[in-house]
């Protein structure tokens, strides 16, 4: 009985999660094509419009708060800094970027060449103002 | 989030992967990924053999007699004290006499070579903590020049307390590495592993070795994850076991339930305290996130234990089996969820940020020293680099995860449950697992 639940159980189940991951692995390679491209072309920067983002400092009050962005690699996230005192911003990239930032209103580019979730951090007060889907 | 932080450069935060964080995983992966779960889980239900298979008593095959003598050999053993402790006393000095910066390799050894390596380590070598622990090594020091019998402490070590000192400890790691705000300054951290160390020696002296199995967050973490290995221990004999049959032989203590749930529940939160909804109420709150993000770490690993206990205990019992027994008694089937959920939640971080340690090794007082060569190796990003390929990793580990678990269960419930709550008996707990992976999943997605 339990030698028959083995040779039963063993395949079934293999069979099981080779196919779920196979039709997923389907659906994902539908999905991921642009991003397999621009993988491979990482660094010469990708073409396709910039993204806009505006940073507003007020004191130690910030926005956005956390806010998502879609950004491709390569691609320019042009930042609009309006602050009333000067500071800095960190780009939590590998490696890491800074962005200096004066009162008044500035504006900064940042790209990104590798995949992943960067933040956007201010310090002192520490505050995620960004989180970059880099893809 | 560290004042240190600032000041240098092109430097990595200890928790975040060098700044940049995996991806999530597409939706089609993760509800693939669920619907496997679902599907594996009520497939071992119907499927799978109705007589218990694991038995610690008879499981595993004897390993060759040269294997056996190599691996009980006291030369190994103690060639595995002298590298773990030198290297040890090399990552303390890098601690104490290094700079309070983030490539001071201290914090990189810490975090992932030692928290997260030792899953790998001890999948690989089973037991690999406890056979390098510098704890340990010092207590057997002392041990021997104040003539105490190996192993033995001034008192019993009471085994009502179980694991329940271990899961204080990891709690206390988890606390520090996450919720934290200096968790990245060289100076708590080695306050951290100062009372870490004061703790295991004072300990080890009162209660003995006993003490160190129960108690060092490291070595209940290693030993945990080591039953997924092949190797085990019959009778002292060195056998090669299936890692179903090997966790099968993880004996049911007090304690074990809230290990487990700290285990889990911290990855989850890891993953949680990262997300958009999360971060936004937060920073919205007018104090710090200290105190939300340790409500929400208690909350989530209260969470899984609490889950744990209640879907093991809503079943029928016989006699011999005491309900309030149960939840230690399936603990060990959740072990193989959060491993697999580790490698998920961590492969990219270890396998990056621990090429980047290695690389710091080189350099322990940031002088620009080049003590192991290592110092101009440049990290492979290969891994971020292709996310789809890191996704589909992901979702296989959680579901290889989620398999073993729901096997090991099964195995479990057949063998303690009454005949007739042999299957509905499982059936709270395998919705629990479910519900385990896929909240795993989700995070995994939504963060």
């Amino acid at each position: 009985m339990s030698g028959r639940g083995r040779t039963r159980l063993a395949p079934t189940v293999l069979a099981l999660v080779l196919a779920t991951t196979l039709a997923a692995c389907g659906g994902g390679g539908d999905d991921s094509p642009p991003a397999a491209t621009e993988s491979s072309s990482s660094g010469s920067g990708s073409d396709g419009d910039a993204v806009a983002v505006t940073v507003t400092r007020d004191g130690d009050s910030f926005t956005p708060n956390g806010e998502r962005v879609e950004l491709g690699i390569g691609q320019t996230l042009d930042l609009t800094i309006t602050s009333d005192e000067a500071g800095e911003l960190h780009v939590h990239s590998t490696p890491e970027q800074e962005i200096a930032y004066d009162e008044g209103t500035s504006e900064h580019e940042i790209t990104i060449d590798r995949p992943g979730v960067v933040e956007v951090e201010s310090h002192d007060p520490d505050v995620i103002l960004l989180q970059l889907e880099v893809r | 989030m560290s004042v240190a932080r600032l000041d240098v450069g092109g430097a990595i935060e200890a928790h975040g992967l060098g700044g940049a964080k995996d991806l999530p995983i597409p939706s089609e992966l993760a509800i693939a990924g669920a619907v496997a779960a679902l599907v594996i889980s009520f497939t071992v239900l119907a499927v799978a053999w109705r007589e218990p298979r694991y038995d610690p008593a008879t499981s595993g095959r004897r390993a060759p007699a040269w294997l056996d003598r190599l691996v009980s050999s006291p030369a190994l053993a103690i060639l595995a004290r002298v590298l773990g402790f030198a290297f040890f006393l090399y990552v303390a000095a890098a601690a104490v006499f290094g700079k309070d910066s983030l490539i001071n390799p201290f914090l990189g050894t810490f975090y992932v070579l030692l928290w997260v390596g030792i899953v790998p380590a001890s999948l690989l070598f089973g037991e690999f903590f406890k056979a390098i622990s510098p704890a340990r090594t010092i207590a057997m020091l002392f041990a021997r020049i104040s003539g105490v019998p190996e192993g033995e402490g001034l008192y019993a070590y009471p085994a009502r307390l179980g694991y329940w000192p271990a899961a204080v400890g990891l709690f206390s790691f988890v606390w520090l590495e996450l919720v934290y705000p200096s968790s990245t300054d060289v100076g708590p951290v080695r306050l951290w592993c100062a009372a870490y160390l004061g703790i295991m020696l004072i300990g080890s002296a009162v209660w003995g070795t006993t003490f160190l199995e129960r108690a060092d967050p490291f070595e209940v973490y290693s030993s945990l994850v080591a039953k997924l290995s092949v190797w085990g221990r019959r009778d002292g004999v060195l056998v090669l076991r299936s890692p179903l049959a090997n966790l099968d032989t993880l004996a049911p203590a007090p304690g074990l339930v809230a290990v487990v749930g700290v285990l889990f529940g911290s990855t989850a939160f890891d993953s949680f305290r990262e997300s958009t909804p999360w971060l936004k109420l937060v920073q919205s709150l007018s104090s710090d996130r200290v105190l939300p993000d340790t409500l929400a770490l208690v909350v989530f690993s209260v969470g899984v234990a609490l889950v744990l206990t209640l879907a093991t205990m809503a079943t029928g019992v016989t006699s011999d089996t005491p309900r309030r027994a149960l939840p230690a008694l399936f603990a060990h089937s959740v072990v193989p969820i959060i491993v697999g959920y580790i490698v998920a939640h961590y492969l990219t971080y270890f396998v990056e940020y621990g090429q980047q340690t290695l690389i710091q090794l080189s350099d322990p007082f940031s002088r620009g020293d080049d003590y192991l060569g290592t110092a101009d190796l440049q990290v492979n990003y290969w891994l971020s680099s292709h996310p789809t390929f890191l996704a589909v990793t992901k979702v296989l580990a959680v579901a290889l995860g989620h398999v073993v678990g729901v096997v090991a269960a099964h195995d479990r419930a057949i063998k303690l449950l009454p005949r007739r709550h042999q299957l509905t008996g499982q059936l709270p707990l395998l919705v629990a697992m479910v519900g385990f992976t896929i909240g795993g999943l989700y995070l995994l997605f939504a963060a």
